[in-house]
């Protein structure tokens, strides 16, 4: 314990020694490698925004930076500064109604397939998925709708069919995904694969997009349909970028980034712009909606991350590290290799030899791997809450803020 | 773009050369007027039909399955066999599906009322239309792939290690989702949302088809006990009836036409999908000598066979005979002409339907693919 306090400090004194680094204009340390390639920027290539570009985001002024890196509640006081500042505002209960009755919306959908096939399709959607996705597509819808119009804070039913396609996908890809990581559990419970085998598990996949492109297809709006379709696209080339990794150690940490970026936070950014232009908002806020649901995607797929390094299985007492067993080197094992080059050969070879995994898990947790991982989640956190608070205030706009503390701070 | 497009045909050109080439090579043999309706059907519409194989061939995503798809030679992954027929074109009669669509396209026309002036109209074929055809091609693939994903559980030592059918599957998976992703883009890209919502059912048709209590959990054809022709029709229409009477359907809404014009390509669609699984069910009973292995339990002489007043077999052991048992069954009925007359039935609906359309060569390319098809 007396270890990891002074080994905590020594980094957290480097890490202030980078701050003021910082401040004389220079990279931090950990994202020296990365220069050139500017992290954040790597995946505004695909929708190129304007007020993002030039945000030199490791250049921000040293004082909001500070020691926070270390606390993730730090972004507290920004949280709060927009409205009175002790109040409270549960992302749930604003849109409890619409979220409560969503899952059954779903089902009916669903409705049309055979028996056999229904049982199927219906398995994921029992009411114990967290429904996140759901929810941040209604508070943006919410919160477009009052910036267009203060008085008009309903979210219509076009917008609640976002909601729900965003679900399906999400659940879609789940099942694909736990077919190709050959996953035997999914929220407790028997994953599909095992329950149906693989052939119907996937072949139930592609029913539930079909259904939710059918959905999408009754907005009959062309616009929508061809961004929610960019979303199935990423989804598959993310999965596709996971395959192989890159020689080029540089590169590594751009590619990671992007296919983040494709996995996670391409459904929440095109669903958040989707619904911002069925509020009939201009296109700087449908960027806005756009960009909030690109960061809190990043932010909430890189701790996502760094949880599975620290959260421990409840039966074996250590951490899950399900990543490193499939191959996969995420944000933590990145950052860990700059301070022990000898992992770049255990990611290439995608800790494939006997112990890999255990050598991985044991230098990341002597790295600061950990630590750079929240700090670069909280960067993207940051950027999300000042883009939303370019909308006008609104109970909405304050629990999507609200809602980038549960993304930095949860603990599964 | 006109360059651009030059460029293409001439690639396609070559790819053809080395597609038949390749036909010739490995002995798939057709019969002559099937392979002559549907090379002249190819001149009427301009240049071939299946852009989806090179345009996706040539991607980084699916060349890099092909990379670890050299893993599996020596297994029974089903995705090696897809492949193979993706690149040879053998037996999966890859490329009519997109002809079809192409010829009902020119044979509809355009409408006169319309906003499709500014597309670039090549031999009376919208741009918008030949990305459709292409679209059908990667859904009915990708479909094909998908439903070559192996259960684990089930697999024989015979067929591979269980690492190598778990990488097959892997592959198999994204390959199929690659081209449903690529299908979804490029539906969205045709502006036209009712067609969208066309198109998309037929993906889920392709999965309930999975489910019709014909197949087991392995995809492999089972009788169920109270099994009627009704069954058999279900499963034609969704495996294969679907997409090609709503592609059709879709094309010529595409050009602008209505409702009737609509239910036309429909009927034609469904007409000629239901003629083409007759006459494929009916191969191995015609000519068992070189089609044997190709007879399924759940093909349309069967099925007729044992809701007909002939059958003396209770229903489950169907399930359990050799084929050249159930072809001994049934020969000597009269299932087979009532059959063929049915085939040649459907293949005048399909016919018919095409009655509204004016007389043009791309309706005689398609009345001869249809005549070609019921020639069993």
């Amino acid at each position: 314990m007396a270890a990891l306090r002074s080994r905590l400090h020594r980094s957290l004194l480097r890490f202030q020694l980078n701050l003021a680094a910082c401040r004389d204009g220079r990279w931090l340390r950990s994202f020296r490698k990365y220069e050139g390639t500017n992290l954040i920027h790597t995946t505004s290539i695909f929708v190129p925004s304007a007020s993002f570009m030039h945000i030199p985001i490791y250049h921000q002024p040293s004082s909001c930076l500070q020691v926070r890196v270390f606390n993730s509640s730090s972004i507290k006081d920004e949280i709060h500064s927009t409205t009175k500042p002790r109040e409270i505002i549960d992302p749930h209960r604003l849109v409890e109604e619409q979220i409560s009755s969503l899952t059954l919306q779903i089902k009916q959908e669903l409705q049309g397939a055979s028996q056999e096939l229904y049982k199927l399709v219906e398995y994921y959607f029992d009411g114990q998925g967290k429904l996140f996705r759901p929810m941040v597509v209604l508070l943006m819808s919410q919160a477009c709708n009052q910036h267009h119009d203060f008085s008009q804070s309903l979210i219509t039913e076009d917008q609640n069919k976002i909601a729900m396609i965003s679900e399906m996908i999400h659940t879609a890809s789940l099942i694909h995904d736990d077919v190709i990581d050959a996953a035997d559990t999914r929220r407790g419970k028997t994953s599909i694969n095992m329950v149906w085998g693989q052939r119907m598990s996937i072949l139930a996949g592609d029913y539930v997009i079909s259904i939710a492109s059918m959905l999408l297809a009754r907005i009959r709006n062309d616009q929508i349909v061809i961004i929610l379709s960019q979303v199935i696209e990423d989804l598959v080339r993310g999965e596709f970028m996971q395959l192989g990794s890159k020689e080029d150690e540089s590169e590594r940490f751009t590619h990671y980034l992007r296919k983040t970026f494709k996995k996670t936070a391409s459904l929440l950014a095109n669903s958040c712009q989707a619904v911002s232009i069925l509020a009939n908002c201009p296109e700087e806020v449908t960027e806005i909606a756009y960009q909030y649901g690109k960061n809190i995607g990043i932010a909430f797929q890189l701790i996502d991350d760094l949880l599975d390094f620290t959260s421990c299985d409840l039966i074996l007492g250590k951490p899950t590290a399900a990543d490193l067993k499939l191959g996969l080197a995420t944000a933590p094992v990145l950052f860990a290799a700059q301070d022990y080059p000898e992992l770049n050969s255990l990611i290439m070879r995608r800790f494939s030899l006997d112990g890999d995994v255990e050598t991985a898990r044991h230098l990341v947790a002597k790295s600061d791997g950990v630590e750079e991982t929240r700090y670069l989640a909280n960067q993207h956190g940051r950027e999300a809450i000042k883009q939303i608070k370019l909308l006008k205030q609104s109970e909405s706009q304050q629990a999507l803020i609200n809602l980038i503390n549960t993304v930095l701070t949860r603990k599964k | 773009m006109r360059m651009s497009l030059i460029r293409n045909i001439h690639r396609l050109k070559k790819f053809q050369c080395h597609r038949v080439s390749c036909r010739t090579l490995f002995g798939f043999s057709r019969p002559d007027d099937w392979n002559k309706a549907v090379t002249d059907a190819e001149k009427v519409v301009g240049y071939p039909t299946s852009f989806m194989s090179l345009r996706c061939l040539l991607s980084d995503e699916l060349s890099n399955v092909a990379i670890h798809m050299r893993k599996l030679v020596g297994t029974k992954h089903p995705l090696l066999k897809t492949a193979r027929g993706l690149v040879y074109d053998g037996t999966h009669n890859l490329q009519t599906r997109g002809l079809i669509v192409l010829l009902i396209s020119k044979t509809a026309g355009l409408s006169q009322n319309n906003f499709h002036q500014q597309q670039d109209v090549i031999e009376g074929i919208l741009p918008s239309q030949r990305s459709l055809a292409e679209i059908a091609e990667m859904i009915y693939t990708a479909n094909l792939i998908h439903k070559g994903v192996v259960n684990l559980s089930d697999i024989q030592p015979s067929d591979g290690s269980v690492h190598d059918m778990e990488l097959g599957n892997k592959m198999a998976v994204l390959t199929g989702d690659f081209l449903l992703a690529n299908a979804s883009t490029g539906l969205a890209q045709l502006h036209n949302t009712k067609v969208v919502e066309t198109i998309s059912s037929c993906i889920g048709d392709h999965v309930s088809a999975e489910f019709t209590g014909l197949q087991d959990k392995n995809g492999r054809p089972y009788l169920p006990d109270n099994v009627t022709f009704n069954d058999w029709l279900n499963q034609t229409f969704l495996s294969s009836g679907s997409l090609l009477s709503k592609s059709c359907l879709a094309a010529v809404e595409l050009a602008g036409h209505g409702l009737e014009e609509q239910t036309s390509a429909f009927e034609f669609g469904k007409n000629m999908a239901l003629a083409q699984q007759l006459s494929e069910d009916l191969k191995p009973f015609l000519k068992p000598e070189d089609n044997l292995e190709q007879l399924t339990i759940t093909s349309a002489p069967v099925i007729k066979y044992i809701a007909s007043s002939y059958n003396k077999h209770p229903i489950s052991l169907f399930n359990i005979y050799s084929q050249k048992k159930i072809l001994e069954v049934i020969k000597d009925s009269s299932i087979l002409s009532e059959s063929k007359t049915l085939c040649n039935e459907y293949g005048e609906k399909a016919i018919n339907s095409l009655s509204k359309f004016k007389n043009c060569q791309a309706k005689n390319a398609l009345i001869k693919i249809v005549k070609a098809v019921v020639d069993v």
